[in-house]
């Protein structure tokens, strides 16, 4: 049997992920956008998302849209805290010192989750039923539908919130231009503040997104921050449609990979292709605002 | 040629000037000016205090945890080199150290290759990949750099994990022999001490006449400047995978020790884990000390042997102590200590001379 007849299906299992990845890149250029800021525990808040859920359903009893609701929001309180007692005490330090802040974050919050909610990976039921649906014979499960559906009503939402109201114009702002933003009068630690909430809340749904379809479990977090970051760097770094763009691409070349060789290779495909895009065009697809393409 | 003829090449000078450009790396360079204060009484302190020390602590877990405290050592010693002093990040040697005990242990189990023909195996092995990896990937910076070597680090992982054939896959390679030279075999931890702690030295040795020879100078020019460093006719883009193809094989040799003493290879050991804890050894040491490095490593992986006593909140409280002294010895503990320390040194002796003075 040749590999080719897998080829449809596999596609739908890669936009499904592309999706996911999408929301994580989004979650890393957020933050970028507003501080310079590389943030490693963006994948935690991902895992925390799903784990979160499952403990609020399990655990403290809730109904699982008040459980999805309360998770989302408890997850970017810990994002609040994250911008707060790590990185807002480092804001004179290198972006080398951040980094590893960020990182020994991303160590505390997994293994904190391991202790509290246990090393089992979790699941939770699908949004609206097992039953895979059956378009020109590929077998798509609902959730993917609900993935695909949540992920561009949040980007519609987003796109709202920085163009129709102050807060969001204002982190615009101090994005594209700092130094005139702080003219403006916008206070540049107020909006990575609030960066690094948003980037928590998007992690978050993306957590309780894929948790039906994947088990989640207290390290997964690491692995899907990394393909997030890949992601960005691949469409371009710093740039919203850039961070979609590459977490589709990425999403549907790792799923694309596993007809071709052998699935234990499939996290080093992603590994791969940013050592390639990294060398080749550093600016990734649609360009970068950040990387100056003489430079490099 | 006529035969007979003495020639004034003989084959077994290779061999000796080999040995002499060995000892060469680790013998201060006499053309170098050195002044008297370069050997300072504190080597000195510090190579007698790690002769005596297996001696006032005469226990076998104090031995072991030193043990892996060299090894450490060894590694973050070798990214000083490249983090400290060039100024550049990575997150991926974990993967040379993997390479060099890969290297070590398939070589002497499979190929019945003797430790220390394997030792230097390691150190060529970690070159080479070095050397392949880093040409093209030198050219990032800042963060870049940090996740196309991360990236690097978990491209080996999967690859180790799948060649089952060569590497064992998940589980690793078993009963790696004790590493031995010219017969003697390192078996005991006490033994394995001196065997790690000794090819530290000789590597310090080595990276201290590499920051005062002209390399080391460039590396600091290119921290500081690659545009000022390029200007003044440093060949930025050779430096840097210099001084990483050097960093690498320290590595490699780390790996290779790791390998002899510990007696196994599996790929949970080279995760992202330890190059996050080698670089947070070079940050919390000092960036651009050679000293601080050692120093960090034996304080981590105490901590590390401490906290392990505690079970299953040993890493989250790792993690809150790296953020907590990231958050307050940005600059490294050693440096900021060490500053306090001098001064209130200085403070004492004045105090005492003042008092002496008032009498």
């Amino acid at each position: 049997m040749t590999p080719w007849v897998y080829i449809p299906q596999l596609l739908a299992t890669g936009i499904t992920m592309g999706a996911i990845y999408a929301l994580v890149a989004l979650g890393f250029v957020t933050i970028v956008r507003a501080s310079q800021i590389l943030n490693f525990a963006q994948g935690e808040f991902v895992m925390l998302g799903g784990v979160l859920t499952f403990f609020f359903i399990t655990g403290a009893g809730f109904s699982y849209p008040v459980a999805a609701l309360v998770a989302v929001i408890s997850v970017v309180i810990i994002g609040f805290l994250l911008h707060l007692l790590v990185v807002y005490p480092l804001r004179k330090a290198s972006a080398l010192i951040v980094l590893m802040a960020t990182l020994g974050a991303s160590i505390v919050l997994s293994n904190t989750s391991a202790l509290l909610f246990g090393t089992l990976p979790k699941t939770l039921p699908s949004f609206s039923g097992e039953q895979p649906l059956e378009i020109g014979g590929v077998l798509i499960a609902p959730q993917s539908l609900w993935v695909l559906g949540a992920t561009f009503f949040l980007l519609l939402v987003l796109h709202l919130l920085a163009r129709r109201t102050l807060l969001g114009k204002a982190m615009e702002a101090s994005s594209t231009d700092p130094l005139g933003a702080d003219l403006a009068g916008i206070s540049r630690n107020l909006m990575v503040f609030f960066a690094f909430g948003v980037s928590a809340g998007m992690g978050s749904i993306a957590g309780v997104l894929v948790t039906p379809l994947f088990y989640t479990s207290y390290s997964a977090g690491t692995l899907l921050g990394l393909k997030g970051f890949i992601a960005a760097v691949l469409g371009g770094w710093g740039k919203n449609s850039g961070a979609i763009l590459g977490g589709f691409a990425l999403g549907i070349v790792e799923s694309l990979s596993v007809a071709f060789i052998p699935a234990g290779y499939k996290d080093g495909v992603a590994f791969v292709i940013l050592l390639l895009i990294l060398y080749f065009r550093p600016k990734g697809i649609l360009g970068s605002p950040f990387i100056d393409s003489r430079r490099w | 040629m006529v035969k007979g003829h003495q020639s004034e090449f003989r084959k077994r000078d290779l061999l000796y000037t080999g040995g002499l450009w060995l000892i060469s790396l680790i013998l201060p360079d006499p053309h170098l000016p050195y002044r008297k204060e370069l050997i300072k009484k504190r080597d000195f302190l510090y190579l007698g205090a790690l002769l005596l020390l297996p001696l006032i602590f005469p226990n076998p877990h104090f031995y072991y945890v030193m043990v892996l405290a060299g090894i450490y050592a060894v590694l973050s010693v070798g990214l000083s080199l490249f983090l400290g002093y060039a100024g550049q990040i990575s997150l991926g040697h974990a993967a040379f150290f993997g390479i060099g005990a890969y290297t070590t242990a398939i070589l002497t189990t499979q190929y019945g290759v003797t430790s220390v023909g394997a030792f230097g195996m390691a150190a060529a092995a970690a070159t080479a990949a070095a050397y392949l990896i880093g040409k093209p990937i030198l050219k990032l910076k800042g963060y870049f750099l940090a996740l196309a070597t991360l990236g690097f680090g978990e491209i080996f992982l999967v690859m180790v994990r799948e060649a089952r054939g060569l590497t064992g896959g998940v589980s690793g390679i078993f009963g790696v022999p004790w590493f031995s030279a010219a017969g003697f075999t390192f078996d005991t931890s006490l033994k394995q001490y001196y065997l790690v702690w000794g090819v530290l030295i000789g590597l310090v040795l080595f990276a201290k006449n590499l920051v005062r020879s002209k390399m080391g100078r460039a590396l600091l020019a290119v921290a500081a400047s690659e545009d000022a460093a390029a200007s003044v006719g440093i060949n930025v883009a050779r430096v840097k995978l210099g001084v990483f193809v050097i960093s690498a094989a320290f590595a490699g040799l780390a790996g290779s020790l790791f390998a002899g003493v510990m007696s196994t290879a599996s790929p949970d050991a080279f995760g992202l884990g330890l190059s996050v804890l080698i670089v947070m050894m070079v940050i919390i040491g000092g960036m651009g000390t050679l000293y601080g490095p050692i120093f960090a490593a034996i304080f981590l992986t105490w901590l590390m042997d401490v906290l392990g006593g505690y079970q299953e909140y040993s890493l989250p409280l790792f993690g809150v102590v790296f953020i907590l002294l990231l958050i307050f010895f940005p600059d490294g503990v050693g440096t900021r200590l060490n500053a306090r320390l001098i001064y209130l040194i200085s403070y004492w002796g004045r105090k005492r001379r003042r008092e002496r003075v008032d009498r």
